[in-house]
């Protein structure tokens, strides 16, 4: 009995932190949240409260006097394509290291995974030039295919572990039966490996969502600017002309892809960063 | 399997060439050309490249800027490193072995901010150190120490240390379920023994988790340095821009106010060869330093 009063206080003692810290991660993005509801002069007035009225104004400022509503499309677009040619890169090569032993795989695999260790801001200096070259800079397609890239040692890395589960005794008997190696490809291993690619596809389109700098550099006109730099200029026009309503609005419509993904694969979310927790 | 040497070859370049040659066109190619550039005055048009050789790398020396650089992204390193490994291994600890009923609402809680853009979170805490609206600010005066608030990233003392809050605050939540899954696997029956032989709970941590969580702690540390290395100028960037008088300048942001800014490509790859050489040795002495006895179960 004694013991459990001591347990009851160490668990309550233990709680204040872990409240502390709660509070600490929800309240500034609950305060962005209702700021964007707020006029500038009730920002001013009253920055820490809850707003008077839902003002939808500022979401309607963002999305046309700030072109929100482009790089809305831009990002969707270069996440998508993105994301999609990830796959059709990855898939294949990792199909490849994992289950057709040819020499060099070993090699191959580990010039791959080492990539995610590498700081890739040095590179960024002739990945300019060469996108450049192919008239592939201030282009979000150009844009995509840097960001797919990027993301393949990752993906390979993760789709090789998850390849490793499935039995080999499946694709045996395919070909037994006369399937190509492609058939084997597209229509066995694909789908048997769905659960790993959309844990890999999840981390890739929040990492492509989110992406800024990459962003900053190859892309010039702000016809082209993704959310992230689009944000980026509404905060520092923001300095001057006081639109903090219009840019927490802005934020927010940033963030709700992305909340509501996490809300519906937060499990997945939360292992598929564990699982390529060692890139760079 | 019926299939010629022919088909099987064909097959194998389907699967590997594209990729690869994707890799070697935007990976390989950028990183060993930037290394070619950094020998090259290079203001961005191909008719204005001359061979310097190492006039870079002296310049590079000699440049009173990049000792701060390199001191504010070690800060930066180490800072984070202590601040979420305590705080994380505290909050898995207490996450795992306590029982707590709602441990899963802090899990989802504690890691909401790794999914949210550097960008993001750069512009929501250059508001919350706002010197006006900002809830830092507020806070103090809320507690009666006005004295001590002041217009944190603009002061030239204050910017770089305020810079350590978010970065903290956006990486717990990773190395906390890192290390909850490190010390779930920890078997139950080393805690009884430990319990047996009275060990208090601190005793249990030091002598039975940490030993036993220690290749999680190592990945973890590992993955900060590299992270914080190779990404610390995001937040900076969107932050201060390396201001206020490049107080907060790290490597990076300084390579990209040299190369993309003022257009010093040439001297902009060198700092990105330093940035890569010192992020290759800090690795590798850091693994040398935590290499430590793998315990035996």
């Amino acid at each position: 009995m004694k013991r459990s009063v001591g347990e009851i206080l160490g668990k309550t003692g233990i709680r204040i932190p872990l409240i502390l810290w709660t509070i600490a991660v929800l309240y500034p993005i609950f305060w962005m949240f209702l700021g964007s509801f707020k006029s500038n002069a009730e920002i001013y007035r009253n920055p820490w409260g809850i707003p008077e009225s839902l003002n939808w104004q500022n979401f309607a400022d963002a999305w046309t006097n700030y072109n929100i509503d482009t790089s809305v499309f831009n990002s969707f677009i270069v996440t998508a394509v993105g994301a999609i040619l990830t796959l059709a890169l990855a898939i294949p090569t990792a199909y490849a290291i994992e289950r057709l032993k040819f020499r060099g795989s070993n090699f191959l695999f580990i010039l791959y995974v080492s990539a995610m260790m590498i700081p890739m801001v040095l590179g960024w200096i002739p990945l300019f030039f060469l996108l450049m070259e192919f008239n592939l800079l201030d282009n979000i397609f150009g844009l995509a295919i840097v960001y797919a890239v990027s993301q393949l040692p990752f993906t390979i890395f993760v789709l090789t572990s998850f390849l490793s589960t499935i039995p080999k005794s499946l694709e045996e008997a395919a070909a037994i039966d006369g399937m190509s190696p492609y058939g084997i490809l597209v229509k066995i291993i694909t789908p048997l490996s769905m659960s790993g690619i959309i844990t890999v596809t999840i981390m890739n389109t929040i990492q492509f969502w989110n992406e800024y700098f990459m962003a900053l550099i190859f892309l010039q006109s702000s016809e082209n600017y993704t959310l992230a730099l689009a944000i980026d200029f509404i905060s520092s026009e923001a300095q001057y002309t006081n639109a903090w309503g219009t840019l927490f609005a802005s934020l927010i419509i940033a963030i709700v892809p992305v909340i509501v993904l996490y809300a519906i694969f937060q499990r997945r979310i939360a292992k598929g960063m564990t699982e390529g927790a060692i890139k760079g | 399997m019926v299939q010629s040497k022919k088909q099987k070859y064909t097959f194998l370049a389907f699967c590997l060439v594209p990729t690869f040659i994707m890799f070697v066109i935007f990976t390989l190619y950028p990183l060993f050309s930037g290394l070619y550039y950094s020998f090259f005055d290079f203001s961005g048009s191909s008719q204005n490249m001359e061979f310097i050789g190492l006039d870079n790398y002296i310049q590079l020396i000699n440049d009173a800027i990049i000792p701060n650089t390199i001191i504010h992204d070690y800060f930066l390193v180490v800072t984070k490193v202590i601040g979420i490994m305590i705080m994380a291994m505290f909050f898995a600890v207490a996450l795992t072995q306590l029982k707590i009923k709602e441990a899963p609402f802090y899990r989802i809680v504690f890691f909401f901010p790794n999914i949210m853009s550097v960008v993001v979170i750069g512009i929501l805490w250059t508001f919350v150190y706002n010197p006006d609206l900002g809830l830092v600010n507020s806070a103090l005066e809320f507690l009666g120490l006005e004295s001590v608030a002041r217009p944190w990233l603009g002061s030239e003392t204050w910017a770089l240390p305020s810079l350590v809050l978010p970065s903290i605050w956006a990486g717990i939540g990773l190395f906390l379920l890192m290390l909850m899954g490190g010390i779930a696997n920890i078997s139950k029956s080393y805690y009884e023994a430990a319990e047996i032989d009275g060990a208090s709970q601190w005793q249990q941590f030091w002598k039975v988790t940490l030993p036993l969580v220690w290749p999680q702690v190592k990945i973890s540390v590992l993955y900060i340095v590299i992270t914080t290395l190779n990404g610390s100028f995001i937040l900076v960037q969107v932050m201060t821009g390396g201001g206020p008088n490049n107080s907060t300048h790290v490597m990076g942001s300084y390579l990209y106010q040299q190369a993309f800014v003022q257009y010093n490509f040439g001297y902009g790859a060198t700092i990105g060869v330093m940035i890569l050489a010192l992020s290759l040795i800090t690795v590798l002495l850091l693994q040398l330093l935590m290499r430590r006895d793998k315990v035996e179960y």
